[in-house]
């Protein structure tokens, strides 16, 4: 077995958490292997709502986090400019969240508390709420304007190692970690299993850091580290458009389904929470209770999700982690965890980061890479906070689009939109590289070669995340066929393409199974007849 | 109120096939057909043969009055009914809306027609996109060729086609089973 | 919970099965334009998403509304084209489309001068300088302006016999039987009045549609306020409102509430088209026509695109199919190409050709004695390109119903 010892630090886990710390890691200097056993962002990471917290939603519990998350949601305003979208937020009190106890005398006090946090948060009339996002119940009885946006976790998780690989770090995504490789009482190194050739390596670094999630509890307990983590599941709808603009949020007590986010082409209803075991983190599936749940609540926050189509449904897996203070472990921490197993178990070259949220996975890399650097003696302070990643030097789609010659195209818009100032780095030559292959999302042939060179593509599945390749309303019904024909065409061997499509068709098909009715069943049957019945109806003479 | 001796609700393949069929044995027969379907070809032969073509409109409801469908009402003639000695039931599955899925049950939107379907939702989908699926077996029940409603039969009203349970063409090519039930229904009409 | 899934305008009931795309007159013949998917609800996403998205091949859209009719979702894809160019398209109207889509105010002016307007608008030198200066294609044969409008010829002759009959209803004639084809009135007037209906005027405007497809957006909503409440008044003293124009009456019944947010609904179910009206009356009992004895004529009738969408050229089929002598046949559905001021634009002119062809040559195939159509615009294209006669079907009725005996048997 090839034993490869180059690495200052090796990271276990491609999701924002472990891309982040790559990142961070290879700009302080390190020389970075980062593994990950699917593709990048697979996990929670691309399983959540995509909202840009204010931090307003923990203001009044856990006024930490949300000190964390107002200042986490400036600086990647300002270093992701492309992945970020200034939507705003609101906050609305309904008459029967009055009813329970949460009138707008609670609403003062949410209000205050933001305050004290450094959360811009200012009340509003119904009407002025309204004015401002016309899809809201109009039956509310108040409401707070916050700074929430949008984000996109794979196009973020994406630029993180890019910016981590650009700064000479290894990304190995479909590499499997399989074991540690420790003497005594410290972590040497790695044993992985490249996914598709099943081939074995060893990797060698004198500090791992655990960042693999929900998943992380696995890897501890092969240290033999026990991390009390409990998993959270979480399931949210897509619907088929964006119907509202800005962020909509209940101004309550945290519950199930109260969060509506506009992301890219659509909006987002989640989440819900349920412990689940271990084992079933890798299937999640969305039950008819959960949507139910969804739908209900979702549409107390805007009426017309009532007649909106759905396109699928998903849930993550919130990698919670119960206090280490707290000997019964049902006392959950919602902050970040970053545990050094020397001082806590006493196992060398090993750090785990966990807990915390999308929103602050900087500072948990920041957190991990300082731990990182302690061991390894190294003194660089962090500069992920001031440093633009790459495709956000230039965020807007309106200036990004003026790049191109003559008028821009609805393809080369949504690539702006996507790729950020990144976009000169596809090549629009060819007619046939203009052409769209997703109609609903706007990717061109151009974009997923570029996908396929700049951003380490292998599935349909990496193509949906780095392109939105399939995530429109059709759900790839049109797109699938040809999108598999250009992957596999880019990567060199054109006898992929049925696998390619087989395999995205059973993920498409998972998250519509869970919405399997109206417009949603119309779409699922067009599916199967666009993919089972090539031959179009012959009609003869009678 | 405009009569005809047979309406066919539907213009795709077995709508236009019985449609066609029906026309040129000398009957008067118009055909409701919302959305166009693919071809050029059927409704050529069907406007050659002298048949009346509603393109672009859809029957809303229908007038059943001892065991018997009078007449049926379209969104674009409104209070004009379009009355008729057969009508022949052509709407197709779901993506046509000849059948409909909410949350809780599948049913037939036009008439309310009994349709056979598994009320556990959790049966209806394989996770493997590949493999067959049980939604695309549901669709209305007939007897005789005739369809249902709270049971018993509406005399005069022939489902043919996808909208039949049982025939889909979505696992496969269905065409030769989908033209047969419409022949079926031009069989029953040519008998009385 | 979720009984229905109906977003505005249906727009995401749609599958992306394309068969709008197939139907679509532009997109076969213009390669800038996107097609109606692409235009329609595809763009309404990104549009919903960043106005940046709005494309300005919207242009190309003649709103034909073929693909409405064909597609299977119900989708108002033109519709959603339309809107986007009123909410998106946010560019001042050319001069050019100003004049163009000014059916009313430019008719009063035109008509005055109606001998000298015709004269040179006939002109080659003339026809030259309005395609270069104003975009108007010089092939086009511009529609020429009658010197007495129907309006004036009403009043003057027609008015004062009209309280005499027992059953009454209003006329919206619009811009065209007005301004440029008067006997189309009058022989609207010659009909009614035989079936013993009392025909009267309202004070209407012009129904607004060459303003919304020129972007005149406030002026077309104005308009469409005062027709609505002159409507409302006519149906408050019984009468119903006939039409004889299928584009007016599509604008009235769908883009009034659709693109212009002006309410029709309490006067909705009192408009219909002449031949729906007509037919209805006929095959209820309500009327009886006389034919006149002899009378023969071989037509081809051409549904325009807004009957399609309508969905009423039955009526016209079963009403003319009435005629003794009356041999019909039906063309092929297809555009004729000119789509209102569409096909008068420079821009447009070549694509307008083309887009017509198929239905040309349908008609030099079957050669009929005339076009039976219910619609002023094409029978401009129709008869310019083909050199066929176009009539509309109420002109038709007043040639085969022998008007007197009618009159007798309806009194």
């Amino acid at each position: 077995m090839p034993v490869k010892n180059e690495f200052d630090v090796i990271i276990i886990g491609g999701g924002i958490t472990g891309a982040g710390t790559a990142r961070d890691c290879a700009m302080r200097g390190l020389k970075v292997l980062l593994i990950e056993r699917h593709d990048i962002a697979t996990g929670a990471t691309g399983r959540n709502h995509g909202l840009l917290h204010s931090g307003a939603r923990y203001a009044v519990k856990d006024s930490e986090s949300a000190e964390e998350c107002i200042r986490e949601n400036k600086i990647l305003r300002s270093i992701a400019a492309n992945c970020v979208e200034d939507t705003g937020g609101l906050f609305i009190t309904l008459p029967e969240d009055a009813d329970a106890g949460f009138g707008l005398d609670y609403q003062q006090k949410f209000i205050e508390a933001c305050t004290k946090a450094g959360i811009d948060a200012h009340a509003i009339s119904p009407a002025e709420a309204i004015a401002m996002e016309p899809s809201v119940n109009p039956t509310l009885i108040g409401a707070v304007v916050v700074p929430d946006g949008s984000v996109d976790p794979f196009r973020l998780c994406a630029a993180n190692v890019t910016d981590a690989a650009m700064h000479g770090a290894k990304i190995l995504p479909y590499t499997e970690f399989l074991d540690f490789v420790r003497e005594g009482d410290t972590i040497l190194g790695v044993r992985v299993r490249d996914a598709r050739s099943g081939q074995e390596s060893e990797y060698r670094a004198p500090v791992t850091v655990n960042a693999a999630g929900i998943w992380g509890h696995g890897v501890a307990e092969k240290a033999g580290v026990h991390i009390g983590m409990y998993p959270a599941k979480g399931a949210l709808l897509v619907f088929g458009h964006r119907v509202n603009n800005v962020v909509i949020n209940r101004c309550r007590k945290s519950a199930d389904g109260d969060i509506l986010v506009p992301g890219d082409s659509v909006t987002v209803i989640g989440t819900t929470s349920t412990k689940v075991p271990f084992e079933e983190c890798d299937h999640m599936e969305v039950t008819p209770d959960e949507v139910r749940l969804l739908l209900r609540e979702g549409c107390a926050l805007c009426p017309a999700l009532a007649s909106t189509r759905i396109l699928r449904a998903y849930a993550g897996v919130r990698p919670l982690v119960a206090d280490d203070s707290d000997p019964t472990g049902r006392s959950i921490s919602r902050g970040i965890v970053c545990l050094d197993h020397e001082t806590r178990d006493g196992i060398k070259g090993f750090v785990s980061i966990t807990g915390g949220k999308l929103m602050t996975y900087r500072l948990m890399a920041e957190l991990a890479t300082d731990a990182v650097c302690r061991k390894l003696g190294v003194t660089q302070a962090c500069t992920t906070a001031e440093t633009p990643l790459p495709g956000s030097a230039d965020g807007r789609i309106e200036s990004v689009s003026k790049r191109f010659e003559g008028k821009p195209s609805a393809g080369q818009k949504g690539a702006a939109g996507r790729q950020g100032d990144l976009v000169g780095k596809i090549h629009f030559n060819t007619e046939a590289d203009r052409q769209l292959v997703c109609e609903c999302e706007n990717v061109t042939l151009a974009e997923i070669k570029y996908a396929v060179a700049e951003l380490g593509v292998r599935s349909l599945g990496d193509l949906r995340r780095r392109t939105r390749v399939g995530m429109g309303t059709c759900q790839g019904t049109l797109c699938i066929r040809k999108a598999a024909k250009a992957l596999a065409e880019a990567l060199g061997d054109p006898s992929l393409a049925p696998k390619l499509a087989a395999d995205y068709l059973d993920e498409r098909w998972k998250g519509m199974r869970a919405v399997g009715w109206g417009a949603t069943l119309r779409e699922m049957e067009f599916m199967q007849r666009v993919y089972k019945f090539e031959k179009p109806y012959s009609y003869d003479e009678v | 109120m405009m009569k005809f001796d047979v309406v066919v609700i539907g213009g795709g393949l077995a709508g236009m096939t019985a449609a066609t069929e029906l026309q040129r044995s000398g009957l008067r027969c118009a055909v409701v057909a919302a959305g166009l379907s693919l071809h050029d070809a059927p409704r050529r032969d069907f406007k050659a043969a002298g048949g009346t073509l509603l393109a672009g409109d859809i029957v809303v409801s229908g007038q059943i009055e001892g065991g018997r469908l009078v007449s049926v009402r379209t969104e674009k003639l409104g209070e004009v009914l379009l009355e008729a000695d057969w009508f022949v039931l052509a709407t197709g599955k779901y993506f046509s809306q000849g059948i409909v899925a909410d949350m809780d049950k599948v049913y037939e939107p036009v008439f309310g027609l009994d349709v056979e379907y598994d009320e556990d939702r959790s049966g209806w989908f394989d996770p493997s996109f590949a493999a067959p699926q049980r939604f695309l077996e549901f669709g209305v029940k007939t007897i005789d060729g005739c369809a249902l409603k709270d049971g018993s039969p509406i005399s005069n009203l022939l489902p043919a086609g996808e909208v039949l349970a049982g025939l889909s063409s979505a696992q496969g090519d269905a065409t030769a089973a989908i033209r047969q039930s419409a022949l079926d229904a031009v069989a029953i009409i040519r008998r009385k | 919970m979720q009984e229905t899934n109906i977003s505005a305008k249906n727009f995401e009931q749609c599958q992306k099965c394309s068969i709008c795309e197939t139907v679509c007159p532009v997109m076969a013949n213009n390669p800038a334009y996107g097609g109606p998917k692409r235009s329609g609800p595809d763009g309404e996403r990104y549009r919903l998403k960043n106005g940046i998205f709005f494309d300005d091949s919207l242009k190309y859209c003649l709103n034909c509304k073929r693909c409405e009719v064909a597609c299977p979702s119900g989708v108002r894809i033109a519709d959603l084209i339309q809107q986007a160019r009123i909410d998106y398209g946010r560019k001042a109207p050319k001069l050019r489309d100003m004049m163009l889509a000014s059916t009313d105010q430019m008719g009063p002016v035109a008509g005055a001068f109606a001998p000298l307007v015709n004269f040179s608008l006939g002109l080659s030198p003339v026809k030259g300088l309005m395609d270069l200066t104003l975009g108007i294609d010089k092939h086009r044969t511009l529609p020429k302006y009658s010197s007495e409008t129907f309006v004036h010829w009403f009043k003057k002759n027609a008015a004062a016999k009209q309280d005499a009959f027992r059953k009454h209803i209003s006329y919206f004639h619009g811009c065209y039987a007005n301004f440029n084809y008067p006997q189309l009135g009058k022989d609207f007037v010659a009909v009614l009045n035989a079936f013993g209906y009392g025909v009267h005027l309202i004070d209407e405007r012009c129904c607004g549609v060459a303003k919304i497809a020129n972007g005149m957006i406030p002026a077309a909503t104005r308009d469409a306020r005062t027709n609505i409440a002159e409507f409302e008044k006519a149906v408050s003293q019984g009468r119903d409102i006939v039409t004889v124009s299928t584009t007016c009456t599509m604008t009235l019944l769908e883009e009034y509430p659709e693109l212009l947010k002006v309410d029709n609904s309490k006067v909705k179910d009192h408009i219909s088209l002449v031949e729906q009206f007509l037919y209805k009356a006929i095959a209820s009992g309500e009327v009886k026509p006389v034919w006149k004895e002899g009378y023969k004529a071989r037509a081809a009738y051409h549904c325009p695109c807004h009957q399609e969408r309508l969905g009423l050229g039955i009526f016209t089929t079963e009403l003319l199919k009435m005629i003794p002598g009356m041999e019909l046949t039906e063309l092929e559905s297809n555009c004729c190409g000119i789509a209102g001021t569409y096909g008068f634009k420079k821009e447009n002119y070549k694509y307008s050709q083309m887009i017509g062809k198929p239905l040309f040559d349908d008609i030099a195939a079957q050669a009929p004695e005339f076009v039976a159509c219910e619609c002023e615009t094409c029978k401009w294209q129709i008869e310019m390109s083909t050199g066929v006669p176009v009539k509309n079907p109420v002109s038709i009725l007043a040639e085969a119903l022998d008007l007197e005996a009618t009159a007798a048997a309806n009194r």
